[in-house]
């Protein structure tokens, strides 16, 4: 208790102190990786936990900053109201992409799911009056009593906490009773089903966070960019996002953050050889699927196992 | 009028039949779904422009000489890739034919540009008038050579031993090598000859596409043909290609060109929930 009561203290301090530290450019980074990790969580919960495949991220995504920019064009829902109720509303439609899962798994869930994805993006590209068509459309500013969130300064101070939070909460679902038995479903649906965890629930319910997470995380990223432009939420996306949790590792929220780090950073390190970005990733993508499909978190826990071996044995 | 559209949508249909024909070749050989096909039918593609354009080559010799490199695309894939994850789970095997796809596409946008690039016609792209209808010389090819192929692969799998000892090997890979099939050959061979038909789709298709390392995004029609044919038939999935170009061609005259494909991808998720052996396959139950 008295661990994280401390831990807890810690986390307090740094989130407080960073903004002194940390340049405004740094400090939107810090908001990107963020909402980056919000949005790859999903995918750690439907298919890292789940064991569900899933290609529908990117249009998740999509929905959730096209959603809060209209209901604030069209109808005047303040921004944060906006993105609360677009994340219910695709939480649901995620929960129906669930659904589908009753009859179909394995590469035939990635094809519909990628489908899905496909068919959400052309509505945005077609939908014109709505959303601007192909050029996109300007996400407004979040302004909450008054206060306006504007630059990675200020929303630095709103990102995290909501992202802090819905990690806390995923933590704590992953080792509910829910949780385990996603855990489950994913080992074997038979064994599960025998068990008695209802299947198709369960997955749906998989799905349905995920597109609540991929909704929220949509709509931070969407303030952060400040535009909406379609062609970022096809099928190339959901396959980055996919990528994003294969190198951070699929099994823990901790993978969500550590892919969403180096994805976010290594640009800045590559800053000369831009042309090359997507191709280092898709590299690092394969190269990790063939070689670490748990990710760089797994990597960290075998050298925590090996040196806490050798502790073990110092002691003995 | 209808008659012109038709004429015209089964040429979009064979395009999509070439490249259902080497996922379901890759699926009823090795049991892998190649995600990154259509992306390794533009790359095919773009091997003949690499050769032509920054070597110099003539054309039919840069065919060649795509063709050529294509094997080894196809015997590096199965050997570095495929081989080493065939015990991985199904969710490995399908991220990295994802992410296969992705190197390829993104290794072009690096070397090649994002933009598109003029492709040459093998054949006479101008239309000649047979009984009131436009008829495209370069079209009928794409065809024809969809045709043979399926012939070519319906006959090897059906009528010869080696067919039978491809299929036994992606049935059951331990009883075959039993009985004497080298299994990892025959998987090595699947590889290099779906790499080749997608070189040859890749040449046939670039000059009716716009050729751009976005190209590959086709694969979802290939992908949306062979599920309509049941993704194990040869015939299907040559039938559903032709069926997905005629709808798409029907619903772009009469629904709407911007909805086009959106009705393709909505058709793709309703025969999967539907009929998930395909409109021409046989459904296949696994008892427990």
């Amino acid at each position: 208790m008295t661990v994280r009561l401390l831990f807890g203290a810690v986390v307090l301090v740094i989130f407080f102190a960073a903004p002194h530290f940390l340049a405004e450019f740094q400090l939107f980074q810090v908001c990107l990786i963020a909402a980056t990790a919000l949005v790859v969580l999903g995918i750690v919960v439907v298919t890292g936990i789940a064991g569900q495949i899933s290609l529908a991220q990117a249009a998740f995504v999509g929905l959730g900053g096209y959603g809060p920019a209209i209901l604030a064009a069209r109808y005047g829902v303040p921004v944060w109201a906006g993105i609360m109720i677009t994340a219910v509303v695709v939480g649901a439609v995620g929960y129906a992409l669930g659904q589908l899962t009753l009859r179909v798994s394995g590469h035939y869930l990635a094809l519909a799911t990628m489908a899905f994805t496909a068919i959400v993006q052309l509505a945005f590209i077609h939908s014109d009056a709505v959303t601007g068509g192909a050029v996109g459309m300007q996400m407004p500013t979040l302004e909450i009593s008054g206060k306006t969130f504007a630059s990675g300064g200020t929303l630095y101070y709103v990102v995290l906490p909501v992202v802090g939070v819905l990690f806390l909460a995923v933590h704590n679902l992953i080792h509910s009773p829910v949780g385990r038995a996603f855990a489950a479903i994913r080992q074997s649906e038979t064994a599960a089903a025998a068990m008695g965890i209802d299947v198709l629930a369960h997955k749906s319910a998989a799905f349905a966070a995920s597109g609540f997470l991929g909704a929220i995380g949509g709509g931070l990223l969407g303030l952060l960019s400040t535009y909406l432009d379609p062609s970022q939420f096809g099928i190339t996306q959901a396959v980055y996002y996919l990528a994003v949790a294969v190198v951070g590792g699929m099994q823990s929220p901790l993978g969500a953050i550590v892919g969403s780090a180096v994805f976010v950073l290594v640009p800045e390190f590559l800053q000369a050889f831009q042309t090359y970005l997507g191709l280092v990733f898709a590299l690092l993508l394969l190269v990790f699927i063939v070689l670490r499909p748990n990710g760089l978190v797994s990597l960290a826990s075998d050298l925590l196992r090996i040196v806490g071996g050798k502790q073990q044995r110092g002691a003995a | 009028m209808l008659a012109q559209v038709l004429v015209s949508s089964i040429t979009a249909g064979a395009v999509y039949a070439l490249i259902a024909l080497g996922f379901v070749l890759i699926h009823k050989g090795t049991g892998v779904v190649h995600f990154g096909y259509g992306d390794q039918v533009t790359f095919g593609a773009y091997l003949v422009l690499i050769g032509q354009a920054f070597i110099g080559l003539r054309f039919d010799v840069a065919v060649a000489g795509a063709l050529v490199a294509s094997v080894l695309l196809g015997a590096i894939i199965y050997l570095a890739f495929m081989w080493p994850l065939r015990n991985a789970s199904l969710l490995a095997r399908i991220i990295a034919s994802l992410a296969l796809g992705t190197v390829l596409r993104e290794f072009l946008r690096s070397y090649m540009g994002p933009n598109a690039w003029p492709f040459p016609f093998l054949l006479s792209s101008t239309s000649v008038p047979v009984g009131g209808v436009l008829i495209v010389p370069a079209n009928l090819a794409i065809v024809g050579v969809a045709i043979a192929v399926l012939v070519a692969l319906y006959l090897i799998f059906d009528r010869t031993i080696y067919g039978k000892a491809i299929l036994a090997a992606c049935e059951n890979s331990t009883g075959a090598s039993l009985v004497g099939v080298h299994v990892s050959t025959v998987f090595l061979l699947i590889w290099i000859l779906a790499s080749v038909l997608a070189t040859v789709a890749g040449i046939l298709v670039a000059p009716l596409l716009t050729l751009s390392p976005d190209m590959g995004l086709i694969g979802i029609k290939g992908f949306t043909a062979a599920v309509l044919g049941g993704f194990n038939s040869l015939p299907g999935a040559v039938a559903g290609g032709i069926a997905l170009g005629i709808l798409e061609a029907l619903a772009g005259t009469y629904v709407s060109s911007a909805l086009k494909d959106m009705i393709s991808y909505a058709i793709l998720i309703a025969v999967i929930l539907v009929r998930p052996q395909g409109l021409f396959g046989e459904l296949t139950l696994k008892k427990v």
